[in-house]
C-alpha cells in the first residue's frame, strides 16, 4: 500500500498514541548499558584494527617498513596501499590508502592485532619514511593569485551560482545597503560514538556492524567497491551513538575492517579514536560569505547578493555546504538575488554534511544584516521579517507545503519570549548599573529545504501468529527516537497497545529498503510508511477473515484487539484465535513511501529568541534563555521533539560561542584535534531553553503531515545569540564562535574608533 | 607508541622500596589522570611506573594553629569539600572547584596538580617538534598562540594549575622527601619557575623527590577571591585567572594586597605592581581601576594572545569589586 | 608474555587480568578483557565522563586511572548499579524523564548522577550543572538530565518522610 493511499488522520480518527509523550521504547536498554552499539560488538576470534594516519599535510609515502610492526608480539597483519587493488574512495576515486597523503590524519596504513595495546605498539614500531610536498591548508592562500594548484583543478570548476533579477541595478538605486564579510568556523560533529565498524567476512558474504546512518548507502557503497551483490552486504546498525551527518556515507575504517577480514579470516573491529575522528571523519566547512542587501524605506528588501566561499578540505565526500545559498535564495520575498558558490581544496581533513549543512551558516550572515537593517530603519527585528515575508519558492515558482508557517512561528516565539512585552525588558538593554554586565535579546527566522520524504521508505508489518505485532523495515535509529515514533504510528494504525508492536531495524538484512537518517527526512518519509504496512496488514487481516469465515469483507472490521462483524451471525473473534485460525496462513501488509510532494515547495521553517549577558570587561557571554519555535508540522511525539530543540538548541549555542577547530597554517596540522581545546558546551554552558511548539499538520508535505524536526532547532541558534550580544553591546560580530578573544578584540577596536571620533559613550 | 607489560614497569610504591625505583625513566603518580594520555599519544613512553597513591604519605587537611597543611595525597575534591578551608580562604574551593571536573578532581592531588605538564598543544604533539620536549624552537611563539603566555621566553606554555596562582598569592610552602633522603621546604613560588635550556621543565623538581605536603599560614580576615576566565562555562585551562588576598581594615583601606594571574606566563605571575598599588589606599573604584591598568605591565603580546592583557585588567577589575564596602 | 595476573573486583565479583600492558586504562581493562561493554569510551581523555565508574566509591573516569592501580579496589560500573531487570530510580528517572537520546553519554551519566544524589540528596539546579559538567552530551542537550536528578531527589526524599526507606 502506499502512503498517499490513506486518509490524512486528522479528522474521524481517535489517536491513543500519536501526538503524545511516549517513552522511548528502547530507553531501558540504554540506561542500563545493554544497548549495544558498534564498538560493543566482540565476535569470536575476534581482531583490532588501528589506523596509521599521516603526520604531514602533502606528500609521498616513500615506503612503510612493516615488518617491524609485525614483529610485535600480537600483531597479525598490516594493510598499506600494496594491500589493496583498485578500492578509490570519496567522490574524487582517490585511492583507500594513497600514496600521496593530503592532510594530517589520511590514511596511511592499518595494523591488526590481536588486542587494542597490541595493535597499538604496533603502529608505534611501524615506520613510514614521507616526502613532503608544499601543502595550503587556509583557503585564503589557496586562492592567492599565483598559488600552486596542490589538489588538482576541482576547485577552480567547482563555482555555483544561482539567482534571479538584475542585482546590480538594485543596488544602484537603493534607499539602504547593508553589507559586510563574515567567517564561520570549521566544527566537527563529535558524537560520542566514533565512526567504526566490526567487519565479519565470511565465505563470499560480508557482515558489517557500524556506526552509521544510512545501512543501505553503506551497503551499496561497500558493494560497489567490493564488487558484491547487495544481498552479499549485510549492513547492522542497531545502536548509533549519533551522528548529526557525519554518518550519513560509509567511512574508510568500515572498508579497512573489511579488508583486514578479508586477508584474515577473523573479525576486525576499527574504530576511530577521538583525535582520528576530529581530523578524518568529516567536518563543517569553514566558510567566507560577503553579503549585500538593498533595502526600500520600510525594509521591503530589494536585492540579495551573497558570495560565499566554503573550504571543503582535501578530499570531496558529500553533502557538505550542500545548500549554503539556501537562505539568501529562500528565505524572504525579494526579486534579485545572486548567489555564487566557491569550493575550495586545502590540506585539511575533509568537509561533509553538518546538521542543516551550509543552513546554519548562511543564516548567521543573512540574519545578522537582517538585524542590522532593523536597526538602521529602527523597525522591530520580528516585523521586519513580516514584511519580508515569503509564501512560495521564488526559484520554482511553487507554494510552500505551509505557506504561513514562518508566520505562525514568528507569533508563537514572540509569544513564548514575550518579545512584545514593554514592561522592563528595554531597560534592561543595555548596560545593568548594579553588576556591570550588559543584557541584550536577538532575533532570527530561518528556512530548511528538506521535509517531506526521502524515498524509498518501505516497511513490513506483519501479525504473529499470537497476535503480537512485527514491524521491519532497515531505516536506522541514530538516537532520534525512530524506533519510538515508528512503534507509535503503528499502534496506533491498529489500535492496538504499544507494548504488543516491536520493531526490527537498523539491518539490510532484515527490513526493507530506507532511506538514510538524514535531513530531518526519517520521520516524515517512514512514518507515512510503517502506516501503510499497518494498514495492508489490517486489510490482509480482513481479506484472511472473510474468506474463513465466508462472510462479506465489507461487513468486517478491526478495533485492535477482536475481528467484528456487522452481520449478525458474526460473534466478535479475538485477534489471536483467528490468527490460530488462520494459520499456517501469515497475516501480514507491507507499506511504502515512494513520492516526494509535487505541486508545492515542502519547506519546514521557523525562528528563535535569544537573550544574553555579557561582561564588556572580560568578553563573557552568557546565554541566558533560547526559545524556538520550529514549524516540523505535526508533531508525533511532543517529549522526543523537546529532546530535539533542547538538543539543537545547545549545539547552536556551541556553534556561536564555543566551537571551533583551529589549525596551524605553518605546520598544516590541527592543534585542537581532542575535546580538550574542541569545546563542546557542558551542562554548565546551557540555559533556559524553551520550544515554542506548533504542531501544524503540514498535509500538502505528507500524507501524515509531518516534516521531521532534527536540523530546524539549531538553525537560527547562532544567528540569534550573535544579534542578541549586538543588542548587549553594540558590536556586530562578523565571525563565529564568539570567543573572549573575538568579543575583546572587537570592544578594543570599537573604543579605540570611538576614541577616535570623540564619541565617548 | 612505547609500553611494557604491567607485570614488569608497574610498581607500588611504600617507603622501604623507594631506592628500586628513583631511575629517570620511571614516571612516579598519584591520581596519575594525565598520564594515559600522555602515552596513548606517544608523548611519554611508559616503561617503569611508580604508583604513590596508596602509600604512607598524608591526605589531610587541617590547621595546626595559624598554619594550614594539606597532605600532598589530598584530591582537588578534598580541599573543595573541606568547609573550614572554604570558609576560610574561599580561594583555594574556588579555584579547585574551576579545575577540570569533578570526575578529574575526586582523582587528581594536590601535589600532582603543581607538576603538572604543559597543556599546550604543540607539546601534546608527537609529530611535532618543540623546545620543551628538547627542540630548538617554539612552534607556538609565532603559530596559534591565542592560549599562551604574555611572555618573549623559548616556552609559552602556560603553567595550567590555578590552585598554583592562590598558593603563590598565599606564599605557600611544599615540603619536599629530597632522593638523597634530605627533607625540605621550599616555596611553591619556587617550585614553580619557568623553564630553562637544562631543566625543560614547568617545575623544578627533581626525579625522585616527592612532595610531602604543602603549608601556609592562615590567612586571618583577609578576604580572597579567584576568578577564572574560560571560552566556556567550565572545563577548560585558564585564559586569565587572577588570585586575590586581600586585608582591609575596618576604615576600609588595604593593609596588604597579594595578586597572582594564571594564564599569561610560565608561572603564577605576581602582579606586584597592582598589588603595591593597592596597598595603603582606600579599595575604591579609583585605586582598583590603578590596580588593573597595572596589572599587565611588564607582559609581551603574542600575535594571538593581546586579548589577554585586556582580560587580565578585566579579572583583576572584577576580583576586587565584591571586595568594597564591607 | 608473561601471564601474570592481577586481579580487580568488578561488581561485588573478582576478575583475573593476564597479560595487561601500561597504558591499559580501567575502561579498556573493563571493556576489552572483562567483557563489560556498558561503560563507553568517547573521548579516552578524561573529557567527556562517558566511561565514568566509582573506585571505592568515588566518581572517576575510567579511562584516566591505570587499570593495575584498581587492584583491591571496589569497582563499580553501570552493569552493577541495580540487578538485572530492575532498574535503579535514577535509571528509571532518565526513562521517566526521557532523559535519553542516543544513550552512549548515558551510562556515564547514570553513575554521575548516582554520586550526585549519594553525596547530596536534594542539589539545586546550580549543583546539578557544577557536578555533572564533566559529561558531554551531544544529543539531549542536558535540560530532560537535570529534569531526572529533580524527579529522583524528589522521590527520594519524600519515601524516606514516608519512613518507606531508599527506593534504590
Amino acid at each position: 500500500m502506499r502512503a498517499s493511499d490513506l486518509d490524512d488522520w486528522t479528522t474521524g480518527t481517535a489517536l491513543d498514541l500519536v501526538g503524545s509523550s511516549v517513552d522511548r521504547v528502547d530507553a531501558v536498554d540504554k540506561v542500563t548499558g545493554r544497548a549495544r552499539y558498534t564498538a560493543d560488538v566482540q565476535l569470536p576470534g575476534q581482531l583490532t584494527g588501528v589506523i596509521v594516519r599521516s603526520p604531514i599535510p602533502h606528500g609521498r609515502v616513500v615506503s612503510i617498513d612493516t615488518a617491524s610492526a609485525l614483529g610485535v608480539e600480537g600483531v597479525v597483519d598490516v594493510l598499506t596501499a600494496d594491500d589493496i587493488d583498485e578500492i578509490s574512495w570519496y567522490e574524487d576515486d582517490a585511492p583507500l590508502l594513497p600514496g600521496i597523503v593530503r592532510y594530517v590524519g589520511d590514511e596511511v596504513a592499518l595494523v591488526v592485532a590481536e588486542t587494542r595495546s597490541d595493535a597499538e605498539r604496533g603502529v608505534g614500531a611501524l615506520s613510514v619514511e614521507y616526502e613532503p610536498m608544499e601543502f595550503l591548508t587556509h583557503p585564503d592562500d589557496v586562492e592567492r593569485p599565483g598559488a600552486p594548484e596542490l589538489l588538482g583543478n576541482e576547485s577552480a570548476d567547482e563555482v555555483e551560482e544561482d539567482g534571479r533579477g538584475d542585482v546590480d541595478e538594485a543596488f544602484d538605486d537603493a534607499h539602504i545597503v547593508v553589507e559586510g564579510t563574515f567567517r564561520t568556523p570549521v566544527a566537527i560533529h563529535n558524537s560520542l560514538e566514533p565512526h567504526g565498524a566490526v567487519a565479519d567476512w565470511v565465505g563470499d558474504s560480508i557482515t558489517l556492524y557500524t556506526s552509521t546512518q544510512g545501512v543501505n548507502d553503506v551497503r551499496e557503497q561497500m558493494g560497489e567497491r567490493l564488487g558484491l551483490n547487495h544481498n552479499q552486504v549485510r549492513v547492522v546498525s542497531e545502536f548509533v551513538g549519533g551522528g548529526f551527518g557525519a554518518k550519513q556515507v560509509a567511512w574508510k575504517p568500515t572498508m579497512l575492517a573489511a579488508l583486514a577480514s578479508k586477508r584474515t579470516g577473523r573479525p576486525v573491529w576499527v574504530m576511530n579514536d577521538r583525535s582520528g575522528e576530529n581530523v578524518a571523519a568529516g567536518k563543517r566547512n569553514g566558510t567566507e560569505h560577503t553579503v549585500r542587501i538593498a533595502a526600500d524605506p520600510d525594509g521591503r528588501l530589494l536585492a540579495i547578493d551573497a558570495d560565499v566561499r566554503a573550504d571543503r578540505g582535501a578530499y570531496a565526500v558529500k553533502g557538505e555546504a550542500s545548500a549554503v545559498s539556501g537562505p539568501y535564495l529562500h528565505l524572504y520575498q525579494c526579486a534579485r538575488v545572486r548567489t555564487r558558490v566557491r569550493r575550495v581544496r586545502t590540506n585539511t581533513g575533509p568537509a561533509v554534511a553538518f546538521r542543516a549543512p551550509g543552513y546554519v551558516e548562511s543564516t548567521f550572515v543573512l540574519e545578522s544584516l537582517m538585524d542590522e537593517l532593523a536597526g538602521e530603519l529602527d523597525i522591530d527585528p520580528i516585523e521586519l521579517r513580516r514584511r519580508n515575508h515569503s509564501s512560495r519558492n521564488q526559484q520554482e515558482d511553487l507554494e510552500w507545503s505551509q505557506p504561513e508557517g514562518l508566520l505562525r512561528s514568528y507569533e508563537r516565539v514572540a509569544e513564548v519570549a514575550r518579545w512584545d512585552e514593554t514592561d522592563d525588558r528595554d531597560e534592561t538593554d543595555g548596560e545593568d548599573e548594579h553588576d556591570g554586565l550588559l543584557h541584550g535579546r536577538g532575533f532570527a527566522a530561518h528556512d530548511w529545504l528538506a521535509a517531506s520524504a526521502m524515498p524509498p521508505g518501505h516497511a513490513g508489518v506483519e501479525f504473529n501468529f499470537d497476535g503480537s505485532v512485527h514491524v521491519s523495515t532497515s531505516a536506522q535509529d541514530i538516537g532520534t527516537g525512530t524506533r519510538t515514533v515508528l512503534a507509535q504510528v503503528v499502534a496506533d494504525e491498529l489500535g492496538v497497545d504499544i507494548s504488543s508492536v516491536r520493531l526490527s531495524l537498523g539491518d539490510t538484512s532484515t527490513g526493507p529498503p530506507a532511506p538514510t537518517s538524514a535531513g530531518s527526512t526519517t520521520v516524515p518519509t517512514m512514518a507515512p510508511a510503517v502506516r501503510a504496512a499497518a494498514a495492508a496488514a489490517v486489510d490482509d487481516l480482513l481479506d484472511a477473515a472473510a474468506e474463513h469465515h465466508g462472510v462479506e469483507r465489507s461487513s468486517l472490521s478491526f478495533d485492535g484487539t477482536h475481528v467484528k462483524s456487522s452481520a449478525a451471525a458474526f460473534e466478535d473473534q479475538p485477534l489471536g484465535d483467528l490468527l490460530s485460525d488462520l494459520s499456517p496462513r501469515v497475516v501480514h501488509g507491507w507499506g511504502g513511501r515512494e513520492t516526494i510532494a509535487e505541486d508545492v515547495s515542502p519547506r519546514a521553517q521557523g525562528s528563535a529568541v535569544a537573550e544574553v549577558s555579557v561582561d564588556p570587561l572580560t568578553g563573557e557571554v552568557r546565554v541566558t534563555s533560547i526559545t524556538v519555535a520550529p514549524d516540523c508540522g505535526r508533531i508525533l511525539n511532543r517529549r522526543l521533539a523537546d529532546s530535539q530543540v533542547i538538543g539543537g538548541v545547545t549545539q547552536g549555542i556551541g556553534f556561536a560561542l564555543t566551537e571551533e577547530q583551529v589549525v596551524d597554517h605553518r605546520l598544516g596540522v590541527v592543534v585542537n584535534p581532542d575535546l580538550n581545546e574542541y569545546l563542546l558546551p557542558t551542562v554548565s554552558d546551557t540555559c533556559t531553553i524553551r520550544h515554542a511548539a506548533l504542531d501544524i499538520p503540514d498535509l500538502r508535505a505528507n500524507p501524515l503531515g509531518t516534516k521531521g524536526i532534527g536540523e530546524l532547532p539549531l538553525i537560527a541558534v547562532p544567528a540569534a545569540i550573535a544579534n542578541a550580544v549586538r543588542d548587549a553591546t553594540g558590536i556586530r560580530l562578523h565571525e563565529l564562535p564568539i570567543t573572549r578573544r573575538r568579543l575583546l578584540e572587537a570592544i578594543a577596536s570599537s573604543e579605540a574608533l570611538d576614541h577616535e571620533s570623540g564619541d565617548h559613550r | 607508541m612505547t609500553l611494557s607489560p604491567v607485570t614488569s614497569g608497574y610498581t607500588r610504591w611504600d617507603q622501604s622500596d623507594r631506592r628500586l625505583v628513583s631511575s629517570d625513566e620511571t614516571e612516579w603518580f598519584a591520581g596519575g589522570t594525565d598520564l594515559i594520555p600522555l602515552a596513548r599519544s606517544g608523548v611519554l613512553d611508559l616503561d617503569s611506573v611508580v604508583d604513590i597513591k596508596s602509600s604512607h604519605l598524608e591526605r589531610t587537611v587541617q590547621r595546626i594553629d595559624d598554619r594550614w597543611r594539606i597532605g600532598a595525597l589530598a584530591t582537588l575534591s578534598d580541599l573543595a569539600e573541606h568547609e573550614e578551608l572554604t570558609a576560610t580562604v574561599p580561594a583555594i574551593a574556588q579555584a579547585v572547584s574551576q579545575s577540570a571536573t569533578l570526575q578529574i578532581r575526586h582523582r587528581a592531588t594536590v601535589a600532582g596538580n603543581l607538576l603538572q605538564r604543559p597543556r599546550c598543544s604543540y607539546f601534546r604533539d608527537p609529530s611535532i617538534s618543540c623546545w620543551m620536549k628538547g627542540g630548538s624552537d617554539c612552534p607556538a611563539r609565532d603559530g596559534r598562540n591565542e592560549h599562551h603566555a604574555l611572555i618573549d621566553e623559548p616556552c609559552v606554555a602556560t603553567q595550567p594549575s590555578d590552585l598554583a596562582s592562590v598558593l603563590v598569592a598565599l606564599d605557600a610552602d611544599v615540603n619536599i622527601d629530597g632522593h638523597d633522603g634530605s627533607e625540605r621546604t621550599v616555596p611553591v613560588a619556587e617550585l614553580l619557575q619557568r623553564p630553562v635550556a637544562d631543566r625543560r621543565s614547568l617545575h623544578t623538581l627533581e626525579s625522585g623527590d616527592v612532595i610531602t605536603s604543602l603549608e601556609f599560614t592562615d590567612p586571618g580576615t583577609s578576604r580572597s577571591t579567584y576568578l577564572k576566565a574560560m571560552n566556556r562555562a567550565v572545563w577548560q585551562f585558564a585564559l586569565v585567572g587572577v588570585a586575590a588576598i586581600v586585608d582591609i581594615d575596618d576604615r576600609h583601606t588595604v593593609v596588604s594586597a597579594s595578586l597572582v594571574a594564571s594564564g599569561v606566563d610560565s608561572v603564577p605571575r605576581r602582579l606586584t605592581t597592582s598589588s603595591e598599588t593597592l596597598t595603603g589606599r582606600e579599595l575604591t573604584a579609583s585605586s582598583i581601576a590603578s590596580a588593573a591598568d597595572a596589572a599587565a605591565d611588564g607582559l609581551t603580546e603574542l600575535s594571538e594572545n593581546g586579548y589577554k592583557t585586556a582580560l587580565l585588567r578585566g579579572l583583576v577589575q572584577r576580583s576586587l569589586e565584591p571586595m568594597r564596602g564591607g | 608474555m608473561s601471564n601474570e595476573l592481577f586481579t580487580l573486583r568488578v561488581n561485588g565479583s573478582d576478575h583475573d587480568v593476564a597479560d595487561s600492558w601500561l597504558g591499559e586504562s580501567l575502561l579498556d581493562v573493563l571493556r576489552d578483557r572483562i567483557g563489560l561493554m556498558g561503560s563507553k569510551g568517547a573521548c579516552t581523555q578524561g573529557e567527556c565522563g562517558s566511561c565514568s565508574v566509582l573506585v571505592d566509591g568515588v566518581l572517576v573516569c575510567s579511562c584516566l586511572v591505570m587499570g593495575a592501580s584498581a587492584v583491591d579496589q571496589e569497582i563499580v560500573t553501570i552493569e552493577g548499579v541495580a540487578p538485572v531487570g530492575t532498574p535503579s530510580d535514577v535509571q528509571q528517572a532518565f526513562v521517566d524523564a526521557g532523559a535519553v537520546q542516543c544513550g552512549f553519554c548515558t551510562p556515564g551519566l547514570v553513575m554521575a548522577v548516582h554520586d550526585l544524589l549519594e553525596r547530596t540528596g536534594s542539589p539545586t539546579d546550580t549543583e546539578i550543572r557544577e557536578e555533572l559538567a564533566g559529561n558531554v552530551c551531544r544529543c539531549t542537550g542536558y535540560g530532560r538530565i537535570i529534569d531526572a536528578v529533580q524527579q529522583v531527589a524528589v522521590r527520594r526524599s519524600s519515601d524516606h518522610d514516608g519512613g518507606r526507606g531508599d527506593a534504590s
